[in-house]
């Protein structure tokens, strides 16, 4: 006799695979309205471990952002003896343009440094009483391309920049430079490695939270599996649940975080002593919003999945 | 048929639960395994459902030897026996209905199919009107009453029940055997574990003795 004995009877389902997709998705809803009180429980722990990793994201993409602020100081000054004349200027201006890692060449003529040196000396003008324009340098500034703003970047830029014949004098500010680069490689560092951790212990908590509830109706995994439910019938509805308490989890996080967020940035100015929203502080990027909730899911998708192995495979 | 030949199952190495029994059961038939607690009643029954794996010896149904399915296959066995647990093992958040409807579920058979089916074992089993109450609503007698509804509702082949009449009262008791002897009517083949002689006795049917792990005899007391 074949061993497909057992499964001529009884008659195999009617519904298709769209009637049994929509029978899993029925029986995933209505087992979290039957079990709603783990199922909330479990929604809030996720809520919660995501809310750690958005407010971490929130900090590290305006520290970046603020790094990018920064970094846009990092500039080049060319000085020269004389005032350059505008067919000097566009001539050497497009030679610059053409080296690799300028960004804009703007050029500062004798009246407008003395304008600026006049402007940072507030409050005590009066010092430049009686000095001409002619004894400070006039000037080309040039701005680098974000990527060529590290300390080898600009040395390396600055040797290039030399070698146009014209250029004698050039500045570039190393210290300010060195001690950027130094806080912005620390910062990505430490970001990755508090991020990981952040990483680490959320993904650790979610699955064990996933664990419990799953665990708190092994009871029924184990009668679904005497009346004859497959291993595939049991563990659909369980992973659609993990899904979408990962979903959920995910989702309420960067609400919640995007309510503080706004209040924060709406209110703030009124009790410190900086307006945010004028600082330049901005939410979590979209894409980055999207990779939250597709962790989520994920993370409910492969909880689940750990724990169906531990009751349904090995039972 | 179901048929044993030479099992034994010894857990932990040394506790020998039964030892070379072998037993043949007829197709259609009705029979009662008895004996006192430890006897290797239930452990006889997770042998049928293959819930537990005999140490020695073969199990055949239906020609086919059970220790030789695959854990993919074990589903489709089962399909084809309906169990009533000692414990009942209802669903204590899923309503009459919804705890019946788990048998043909697991078939993939479409909602209204399911809902025609179970409305008409439940009124089989006397039940028809509670089956939207949540188990921890019912008595013990309609517990059980439920359970053998789950097990009877795909109309199995074989009906294994574990003393389905443990702590029921004597007109709880005339209905469940009532129950199992209509199954029995309609083909089913019913194997019940119970202690209990008097049910026994009333049912005029055939008892398997057990004690200690072994068949110690047989009554046949069929009409």
């Amino acid at each position: 006799m074949s061993r497909a004995k057992f499964k001529k009877r009884p008659a195999p389902g009617s519904g298709g695979v769209l009637g049994l997709t929509g029978y899993f998705f029925r029986r995933s809803l209505l087992n979290i309205r039957q079990n709603l009180l783990i199922n909330v429980l479990a929604v809030v722990t996720i809520t919660l471990s995501f809310l750690i990793v958005s407010l971490f994201l929130l900090v590290f993409v305006n520290l970046e952002g603020a790094g990018e602020i920064w970094s846009e100081k990092v500039q080049v000054t060319v000085y020269f003896d004389r005032e350059l004349n505008n067919k000097e200027f566009v001539a050497l201006k497009n030679v610059i343009m053409t080296l690799v890692g300028t960004d804009t060449v703007s050029y500062v003529a004798k009246d407008e440094a003395l304008k600026r040196f006049r402007f940072r000396l507030k409050g005590q003008e009066a010092l430049l009483d009686g000095v001409p324009s002619e004894i400070l340098p006039a000037s080309l500034e040039i701005r680098l391309k974000q990527a060529y703003r590290t300390s080898e970047g600009v040395v390396a830029y600055v040797s290039r920049l030399k070698k146009i014949p014209t250029i004698s004098e050039v500045q570039y500010g190393e210290e300010w430079v060195r001690r950027l680069n130094t806080f912005l490689v620390f910062m990505r560092f430490a970001g990755a490695l508090l991020g990981g951790f952040i990483a680490l212990a959320v993904l650790f908590i979610i699955s064990n939270t996933i664990k419990i509830t799953i665990y708190s109706r092994r009871e029924e995994v184990e009668l679904l599996e005497l009346v004859g439910a497959t291993r595939f019938f049991i563990r659909i509805p369980f992973l659609i649940e993990g899904m979408l308490q990962g979903f959920c989890g995910a989702l309420l996080s960067l609400l919640i975080l995007a309510g503080v967020s706004w209040a924060f940035l709406n209110q703030a100015g009124n009790y410190l002593i900086f307006n945010p929203r004028e600082a330049g502080l901005v939410f979590i990027p979209v894409l980055f919003c999207i990779a939250i909730v597709a962790t989520g899911v994920l993370v409910g998708f492969i909880g689940s999945l750990t724990s169906l192995h531990r009751f349904v495979d090995q039972s | 048929m179901i048929q044993l030949h030479n099992v034994s199952v010894t857990y932990q190495q040394d506790v020998c639960a039964l030892h070379n029994v072998s037993l043949m059961i007829p197709k259609g038939d009705f029979v009662f395994l008895t004996g006192a607690s430890g006897a290797g009643k239930s452990t006889l029954l997770k042998l049928l459902y293959a819930e537990i794996a005999p140490s020695r010896g073969q199990i055949i149904i239906d020609s086919q030897n059970i220790s030789r399915l695959t854990r993919s296959e074990l589903p489709y066995l089962r399909r084809s026996i309906g169990i009533v647990f000692q414990d009942f093992r209802l669903l204590p958040n899923r309503t009459v209905l919804e705890n019946v409807a788990i048998t043909l579920e697991v078939l993939g058979l479409g909602r209204k199919e399911i809902l025609e089916r179970v409305a008409r074992t439940l009124k089989q089993v006397g039940l028809e009107q509670r089956m939207h109450v949540t188990p921890c609503r019912l008595s013990g007698g309609e517990q059980q009453r439920v359970a053998l509804a789950r097990a009877l509702v795909n109309e199995p082949k074989i009906l294994l029940a574990d003393e389905p009449t443990g702590n029921l009262d004597d007109e709880n008791k005339a209905r469940i055997l009532a129950i199992l002897k209509e199954a029995n009517c309609h083909g089913t083949t019913i194997l019940v574990a119970s202690h209990d002689r008097r049910l026994i006795a009333s049912s005029h049917k055939r008892a398997v003795v057990l004690a200690q792990g072994e068949i110690r005899e047989v009554h046949d007391e069929s009409c």
